[in-house]
């Protein structure tokens, strides 16, 4: 799942001045599962908004909120069409994605980022929350255990620990463990520890020139030898 | 549109809570559920109000009634069922019961006769009359109320409690004919009545048909208790035995204890186990002093000397009859002889249905009705109670009476009948062993009942009423079956696993599918889950007559806004337990200028946005009231800190105090709420002050 | 063929000694002038840091250019943090064409622990992955496969860390290094010789030159902090002790004493090929050590 965290209430509150109606956008998928931007954060920004406009006299915004199911494909968003008229902007709290679907599919009014889009991870316990996969196209998962030493480890070497682990802990980060310490424990453990005596090249950043494009779809003509 | 997710939650949210067994297993299904949760807030007057919803006659029924809801609660798998009956007494008492008065207004013009006026007579007149027939009930003994006057004692059912619904009835207009022994029904049409419900109740008793049952000395429970009932005051000498093991037996053997005598036995054919009175009375009696002598059956009597010689056989238990229960088999040539000077039978009665009734009579000389219409073989003719099923109980007898009564009014109005509408979902599964785990364990508490020394010599009342205290402690143990939570929006849960990480009680789960269940049958009802999930998903089905905390609070502003009163400060309180009446009551009653209370049920159920929306609407201070750890459910207090905190980080963001949101344990042992309070008051008041000089400040 | 003195003299059987200059925050060098002048005769080899602890400085290749103007031989320390595979390459062509051929090939310390928290970790390569590469330029390729006009040659060096809690990993990776073409190594603090002992045990069997790098500890206060604060330092409770239990103001000169001790103790026993002294901001007590010892 994409994790993000809601942006401050200031940088909020600053992006959203100039624009009178405000659609709070809620999205039901990932943003919902990683608390930062579903039905219920939108109603809870949308009443912390209210205070902060209560409380202050800068400026006076019509709130009103809605949540797709996703925002991260055309389709989830033609219930919006009418919506849309009838507000100035639209804070989105979807991640990057959803933001630029949705500024993709309105062309005509502002579309702002709600939250910080941050990681694809998975929640460790109710309320924590860890990156997992560094979507770098190259997976070497088949020779780390399962353990990514890309985004697990805070410099993403590929070829064992720095020096800096102590305790089982990165240096970066004392209550995070050390990515080659675990892939050790855990090839150990599977008796594959040669994966880890092999020397790794550098990776290649050429997995796909940025923007990445995935296509499934062949490239075919129906008709010609069989269709 | 800003609020049509909203909306779409609250009007699904009603009224769709599951019947829980308790209510299922009462033979008047009662909303127990709800009734015990109004008294857990010390809301004595509506938890009266619903007990009397369901029941005509609850101060009856707080006495006697032999609460098949017990059995069934299932809090007796956690460890013991909620004193159902007792609180149901105290909410009677507490809530003033007898003194309320009831009118019916005649909108009919079909005479109805009810003959006999038992239970199952006086609830059938009672609900003719809310339909607005013109009533008469036809009494052969000279008082009302069937064997509540002339078979359960007094120090079970004082005399006034049946008075007072009698009256209650006559007040409502019902006519009333005793010492009028009915023996035709075609009189009762020839004098113009359109319909009868007889209700004779099961008055014969059985006999033991063995050699000297007519002896002097040997007089059958229902006669005797009868006559005692009556205030005759029948000779019994000093040694008396009663036959058999139910209720009458108890009641029989309790009242000659009464009487006198100073040695009470009782005779059974089978252990204690086997005994079907009910335990509180057996355990009652052997207090009282009766003596019990098990596994023996009377085979001859004979009065010889002023004396009863009484041979008795010795048994044994064998293989279970259909009921399930042990048949007694008599050990050969193991007969023994014994000497009393009165002997009660009480080995069950059956109904006595005269023949120029004309109805048809089955198995145990009951009468056979339609069991949906209680229609019998004769047009016009219904009948209930004991007279239909033979002995059973109070409760029974009421409830059907009342079918009866709609049943009459069907008849009398051509309709096809209405069968009540049971298609409710009803409660049903066990708790599972991890949910019980999770349940704190806590003891059921009784009601105070006389010391033995005190009730043996008269028929005073043996039980007394809780306190306030123990009543609602009582009925917070209630597991609140079938109110729990329900995953309403299956479209909108994105499988977060929020609830299911966040549920004290492990219930939520992930099926084979990989779809969220929050089984109905192991929820606690605790609103945790409907809290925290992010996608707003899952609402607690709610009884139906209880106002969300957003409608509460709304209330509160409004009043607030009206008086005007500075600084604003809301309050969102526990509702269970005696907060309401007990360290809050200054604040209800206004004493605190500016301080506002939204009463919740549990704060654990109060959302991040129901604090925000206060802070939006004016409030300067927030705090939350609830019961900490004492909460009969777990985590609660976690919880609401966990919102509190994050609520706090967002107030600073936009630039207001924290300390603005503060949290009370109102049953912390050490500390005075009410001095923490004041300073929580007087720190706003300062807050707000110093807000107000920087705005002028700033302008 | 020796590329350098200080490769001359790993091929020999001597007793190695290197320490180490931090390079100045800022365009003034007459401090790390002064240092080098101090250094230079006294030890084979004079490490240049690169941005120690991630924290900015004056780099490491000007250092080193300094230590080659002022008479002394520069060991090059070049970290993954900053440069990208370009830029690496790049520096070691420039060390070489300025005869600074000893390179030390290290990760470096992640972003996180220094002052520029907010700066772009690069680790494009890591520390295995650069001793191969410099050792694939002197075969006349840079890391694409193009051909080099005018290849470098270089002594190479990395870092092993004999005392780390877990040691296995490390082992491993110490290995690797080798594999991929280290020359000598420069170890963590030691400071448990036991840990030294032991681990020299593992590495003998490989052909390669081992110096123990010896930490200077001014206080107690310090060897707690470096604990709590450094990574992968672990200085012993033993060490702490007797750091702690000295007069106020006498810690640094324990801590030369200490230092002296080690020195003496590893030469004498023959532990290991040599020392590397890391006087962490005090370079100026390096020959009083040596001179101790
Ligand atoms: C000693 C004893 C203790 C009991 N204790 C309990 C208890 O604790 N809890 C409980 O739930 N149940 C108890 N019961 C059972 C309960 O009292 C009965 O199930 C209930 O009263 C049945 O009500 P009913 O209206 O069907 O009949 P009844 O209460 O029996 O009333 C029938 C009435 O009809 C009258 N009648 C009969 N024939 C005619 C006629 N021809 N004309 C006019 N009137 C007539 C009778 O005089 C009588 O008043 C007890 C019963 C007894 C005997
Ligand atoms: S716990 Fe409460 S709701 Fe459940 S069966 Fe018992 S009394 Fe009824
Ligand atoms: S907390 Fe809500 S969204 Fe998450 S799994 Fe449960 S019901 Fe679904
Ligand atoms: S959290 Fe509470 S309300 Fe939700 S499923 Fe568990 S017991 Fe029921």
């Amino acid at each position: 799942m994409i994790v993000a965290e809601q942006k401050p209430m200031e940088e909020i509150r600053r992006v959203i001045a100039p624009y009178e109606r405000v659609l709070l956008l809620g999205c039901g998928t990932c943003m919902t599962v990683c608390g930062a931007g579903g039905e219920r954060e939108v109603s809870f920004l949308n009443s912390a908004l209210r205070v902060a406009q209560a409380k202050s006299s800068d400026g006076i915004h019509n709130f009103s909120e809605y949540t797709v199911k996703r925002q991260c494909d055309f389709e989830f968003l033609d219930s919006l069409a009418d919506k849309v008229n009838e507000v100035d902007a639209i804070l989105s709290l979807g991640c990057g994605i959803g933001v630029q679907v949705v500024a993709e599919r309105f062309p005509d009014i502002p579309v702002l980022p709600g939250v910080n889009t941050s990681f694809m991870g998975m929640a460790k316990e109710w309320g924590v929350w860890d990156e997992r996969c560094a979507a770098c196209g190259d997976c070497r998962l088949a020779e780390t255990a399962g353990i990514c030493p890309i985004t697990r480890c805070t410099k993403g070497i590929l070829n064992g620990p720095c020096a800096g682990t102590k305790n089982g802990k990165c240096e970066a980060n004392k209550d995070m463990d050390c990515a080659w310490i675990l892939i050790y424990k855990r090839l150990e453990r599977l008796q594959q520890l040669d994966k880890m005596r092999r020397y790794y090249p550098p990776r290649n950043f050429r997995v796909i020139p940025r923007p990445r494009r995935i296509v499934m779809k062949a490239d075919v003509e129906p008709g010609e030898d069989n269709g | 549109m800003d609020n049509y997710q909203a909306s779409r939650m609250r009007e699904a949210s009603y009224g769709h809570s599951l019947i829980p067994p308790c209510q299922v297993a009462c033979p008047l299904h009662m909303e127990i559920g709800e009734y015990v949760d109004l008294v857990a807030q010390g809301k004595v007057l509506e938890a009266l109000q619903v007990i009397r919803d369901g029941n005509p006659f609850p101060s009856i029924c707080a006495y006697v009634c032999t609460h098949p809801c017990e059995d069934a609660c299932r809090r007796s798998q956690v460890d013991k069922p909620i004193a159902i009956r007792a609180l149901k007494r105290f909410a009677v008492e507490f809530g003033g019961d007898r003194m309320i008065q009831l009118e019916a207004e005649t909108t009919q013009s079909e005479k109805v006769a009810v003959v006999g006026s038992g239970p199952a007579g006086l609830a059938c007149a009672y609900y003719l009359r809310k339909l607005g027939y013109p009533v008469t009930i036809f009494e052969a003994y000279s008082e009302l109320g069937g064997m509540l006057r002339v078979g359960i004692p007094q120090y079970r059912l004082p005399r006034e409690v049946v008075d007072t619904e009698v009256q209650r009835l006559i007040h409502m207009g019902v006519e009333i004919k005793a010492n009028t022994r009915v023996i035709s029904l075609d009189l009762l049409f020839d004098i113009g009545y359109k319909a009868v419900f007889i209700t004779v109740g099961a008055h014969q008793s059985l006999r033991m048909g063995i050699e000297g049952e007519e002896s002097p000395g040997v007089i059958d429970g229902a006669t005797f208790l009868r006559e005692v009932n009556l205030g005759l005051k029948p000779s019994l000498g000093e040694e008396v035995a009663v036959v058999g093991g139910g209720n009458v037996a108890m009641d029989a053997a309790r009242a000659a204890v009464r009487l006198g005598a100073s040695k009470v036995s009782i005779l059974y054919r089978r252990s204690r186990a086997e005994m079907p009175a009910g335990p509180d009375e057996i355990e009652q009696a052997l207090e009282e002093g009766v003596e019990t002598m098990f596994l023996m059956a009377p085979t001859k009597m004979k009065r010889e000397n002023g004396r009863l010689g009484v041979t008795c056989t010795r048994m044994e238990l064998g293989e279970p009859d259909a009921g399930g229960r042990r048949r007694p088999v008599p050990i050969e040539d193991s007969e023994f002889n014994m000497e009393f000077d009165t002997l009660i039978t009480a080995i069950g009665q059956a109904p006595q249905i005269s023949e120029d009734f004309r109805l048809r009579i089955g198995k145990g000389s009951t009468i056979q009705v339609d069991p949906v219409t209680l229609t019998t073989n004769r047009a016009g003719v219904f009948a209930g109670g004991d007279a239909v099923t033979g002995p059973a109980t109070v409760t029974q007898a009421l409830a059907s009476g009342r079918q009866a009564a709609f049943r009459i009014d069907d008849y009398l109005r051509h309709r096809y009948p209405l069968v009540d509408k049971e298609a409710e979902e009803t409660l049903s599964g066990e708790l599972s062993p991890e949910t019980i785990e999770m349940i704190r364990k806590t003891e059921r508490l009784e009601p105070p009942i006389l010391p033995p020394e005190a009730r043996a010599k008269e028929f005073k009342a043996v039980e007394l009423i809780y306190n306030w205290e123990a009543a609602v402690d009582e009925a917070r143990r209630c597991l609140r079956c079938g109110m729990g939570a329900e995953i309403l929006f299956q479209d909108k849960c994105a499988t977060c696993l929020t609830c299911l990480r966040v549920c004290p009680y492990h219930v939520p789960y992930l099926d084979e599918g990989g779809t969220i269940q929050i089984p109905a049958d192991q929820c606690q009802a605790c609103g945790i889950c409907v809290a925290e999930c992010p996608a707003r998903a899952i609402v607690l089905r709610k009884p139906y007559d209880r106002r969300h905390i957003d409608e509460e609070l709304e209330h509160a502003l409004k009043s607030a806004a009206e008086s005007k009163s500075k600084p604003l400060i809301i309050g969102f309180c526990c509702q269970y337990g005696l907060f309401g009446t007990g360290a809050l009551a200054s604040l209800w009653r206004g004493g605190k200028a500016g301080i506002w209370i939204v009463p919740v049920l549990c704060v654990a159920k109060l959302e991040g946005e129901h604090i925000l929306r206060a802070f939006e609407m004016g409030a300067e201070g927030v705090f939350i009231a609830g019961c900490g750890e004492q909460c009969s459910r777990e985590n609660t207090a976690f919880w609401v800190l966990q919102r509190v905190e994050r609520i706090r980080r967002a107030l600073s963001q936009i630039g207001l105090e924290p300390e603005r949101l503060q949290t009370f344990n109102l049953r912390a042992a050490e500390g005075d709420t009410a001095e923490a309070l004041d300073n929580f008051t007087g720190q706003i008041g300062r807050l707000c002050l110093a807000s107000v000089i920087k705005q002028e400040v700033k302008s | 063929m020796a590329n350098s003195l200080f490769e001359e003299k790993l091929n020999s059987d001597g007793f190695l000694v290197t320490t180490e200059i931090g390079p100045p925050k800022g365009a003034d060098v007459s401090e790390m002038v002064h240092h080098i002048d101090l250094l230079k005769d006294k030890v084979d080899a004079i490490n240049v840091t690169d941005h120690q602890s991630s924290v900015m400085r004056f780099p490491s290749l000007g250092g080193c250019l300094l230590v080659k103007e002022r008479g002394g031989e520069p060991i090059i320390q070049i970290t993954c943090r900053d440069r990208n595979r370009l830029a690496l390459q790049a520096d070691l062509l420039l060390a070489y064409s300025r005869d600074i051929k000893n390179v030390l090939c290290l990760t470096g310390d992640s972003v996180d622990v220094g002052d520029h928290k907010e700066a772009k970790p690069v680790f494009d390569l890591d520390s295995v992955q650069l001793l191969k590469t410099a050792r694939e330029m002197e075969s006349g390729k840079d890391m694409a496969g193009n051909e080099l006009k005018g290849v470098p040659q270089f002594c190479l060096g990395a870092s092993v860390h004999p005392e780390a809690d877990f040691i296995e990993p490390q082992l491993v990776k110490f290995e690797k290094k080798v594999i991929a073409g280290a020359q000598f190594f420069q170890t963590q603090g030691i400071f448990d010789l036991e840990n030294l002992r032991r681990f020299m045990q593992y590495a003998s069997q490989f052909n390669v030159k081992i110096l123990a790098g010896i930490i200077v500890l001014a206080s107690a206060r310090m060897a707690r902090y470096m604990n709590d604060n450094v990574p992968g330092i672990i200085v012993s409770q033993a060490i702490i002790d007797e750091l702690a239990n000295v007069e106020k103001g006498k810690g640094l000169q324990k801590g030369i004493e200490i230092a002296s001790r080690f020195i003496k103790t590893i030469r004498e026993e023959n532990l290991c090929h040599g020392v590397h002294i890391m006087a962490v901001g005090n370079e100026g007590i390096v020959p009083d050590i040596l001179e101790a010892a």
